[in-house]
């Protein structure tokens, strides 16, 4: 399989209004692939296209080489694991239970249920009523739903933005694993250092359009003005062009002993963000 | 159809029944109707539409009720799109829920008749009648539960069902002349035909019912439809 998701041409029409303008990018198999963009940049309705919960105005997608058209199969759905907004647990039922109905019907053996409370840090809540847990626990158990399974592709829409940096951090390590072990991860978050950290590649998508593709270090460089940030003690601030003929400058006032702190220009994910749209990532 | 994915959720939705006391409430409604019918008539039998209006009662408070409110419930919860985003399919989520409202049906129906009397359901024909009248009522609970959005807009739904479909043998109480146009539509009615069917060996009415099943069947169909994708 070349490509685990590959869209060409993708446009989404809601009465008369453009959600998606014509968009085209591929994900390779084993990749983290991050899509961000502010709300209504037409995140969700990409995700939801490309789990067969919409349908296409216009243009090809493929995901695990099945046309969307076969989305509904359950040889589909068994392939792929989905944690979006769209994603809900039985109020009444406890934790256990939840994730043994979505272990039946996936086929999946009972075992699974352990081995992703563990991954998921929720061993001791399994035989709590899911109304009783926090938003953040709730939030735990769906990527463990998710996931039970041990899909070939997951989307994730926003899967740490209910959770504390601890569990958000615990939940990053278990997504690194989990592509350690060959799993597409297809993530939509806001968060930049999420994104900084998790994605191979990601896309910024703005008024249903991709407006810059790439990994996250190409990104950087493509955007940095390549000068260094010189504060000298005496708490000058200097921009030095990225050139042989500032060399010498730079070496003298480090030889001088004048340099407090020396950075290159690295500008951040949500920087570029901002350069690229106009707008902030919220 | 897949029978392990519709054994986890008639597991998932009887597990869920038992701690919804507004479904456990349900199932009580007719039993204590046909207690207090048991009692008027002072040992004689119950006239046949006072036993369909028990039956009526079970199958709209038990059978559609309990169907809506569930369908509703994991719409307003969205729970039923992670059910459709498995592999279960459509067909594997009605069977299963609709195995755990049969099941509370039968209870509530077996009890209310055990008190109202039992025997003119002892023929084939009545049988079917029931099967086929359950099957009506369920289809509409499926349906309309899958278009409602919320557990509270049943009770909107719900009401125009029990007294139009549940209710039906009690418009002769209206004092409507025998030409009354009400009546003769009534009279076209599931509960009506199958009330007629004790007077007659027709297989009419029992194909009648059957009509208004399909019809049911459809319309859970086209609900489905709207509710597969967010088009």
């Amino acid at each position: 399989m070349e490509n685990a998701i590959k869209v060409t041409g993708l446009r989404k029409v809601f009465d008369q209004h453009a959600a998606i303008e014509d968009i085209s990018f591929s994900v390779k198999p084993g990749e983290i692939f991050g899509l961000l963009g502010p709300s209504g940049s037409g995140k969700t309705t990409t995700i939801k296209i490309l789990t067969g919960e919409l349908g296409q105005t216009a243009g090809d997608v493929y995901v695990l080489d099945i046309n969307a058209p076969l989305f509904g199969t359950a040889d589909f759905k068994s392939r792929i694991g989905i944690l979006s907004d769209n994603s809900s647990l039985y109020e009444r039922l406890t934790v256990y239970d939840n994730l043994k109905l979505f272990c039946k019907l996936y086929d999946a053996p009972l075992e699974q249920i352990e081995v992703m409370l563990d991954e998921v840090n929720l061993k001791e809540a399994r035989s709590k009523v899911v109304s009783k847990l926090s938003k953040g626990m709730k939030q735990r158990v769906l990527l463990a739903k998710a996931l039970i399974h041990k899909p070939e592709l997951v989307f994730l829409d926003e899967p740490t933005s209910a959770l504390d940096p601890g569990n958000a951090a615990h939940i990053h390590r278990g997504l690194q694993k989990l592509n350690e072990a060959g799993t597409t991860i297809f993530i939509t978050t806001h968060d930049m250092e999420e994104a900084t950290e998790l994605c191979d590649r990601v896309a910024f998508l703005d008024k249903g359009k991709i407006q810059e593709l790439g990994s996250p270090d190409e990104l950087r460089y493509k955007y940095s003005t390549h000068a260094f940030h010189v504060e000298t003690f005496d708490d000058e601030r200097l921009v030095i062009e990225n050139e042989a003929g500032n060399a010498d400058k730079i070496r003298d006032l480090i030889a001088n002993g004048e340099v407090k702190s020396i950075q290159s220009d690295n500008p951040t994910l949500g920087q570029i963000f901002l350069k690229v749209t106009g707008k902030e990532l919220v | 159809m897949n029978t392990q994915r519709i054994g986890a959720i008639f597991e998932k939705d009887i597990k869920d029944f038992m701690k919804n006391m507004m479904l456990l409430m349900m199932p009580i409604v007719p039993i204590i109707l046909a207690l207090i019918y048991s009692r008027l008539g002072e040992g004689e039998e119950l006239p046949i539409p006072m036993l369909y209006l028990i039956v009526g009662v079970t199958f709209s408070s038990v059978t559609a009720s309990c169907m809506m409110t569930m369908m509703a419930e994991e719409n307003e919860k969205k729970t039923l799109r992670g059910l459709m985003l498995s592999p279960a399919s459509f067909m594997d989520i009605i069977i299963g829920k609709s195995l755990v409202v049969g099941l509370m049906t039968f209870i509530a129906l077996a009890i209310s008749l055990f008190f109202a009397g039992v025997k003119p359901f002892l023929s084939v024909q009545a049988i079917i009648g029931l099967i086929l009248l359950f099957l009506f009522f369920l289809f509409l609970g499926i349906g309309i539960g899958l278009f409602t959005k919320s557990v509270a807009s049943t009770s909107a739904y719900l009401m125009p069902v029990m007294f139009l479909f549940g209710f039906t043998p009690m418009i002769e109480f209206f004092g409507l002349g025998e030409d009354s146009i009400a009546i003769t539509i009534a009279d076209l009615f599931p509960i009506m035909q199958l009330i007629k069917m004790h007077d007659t060996n027709s297989w009419v009415p029992i194909g009648v019912v059957a009509i208004w099943t399909i019809g049911a069947a459809l319309f859970t169909y086209i609900c489905f439809k709207k509710e597969r994708t967010d088009d």
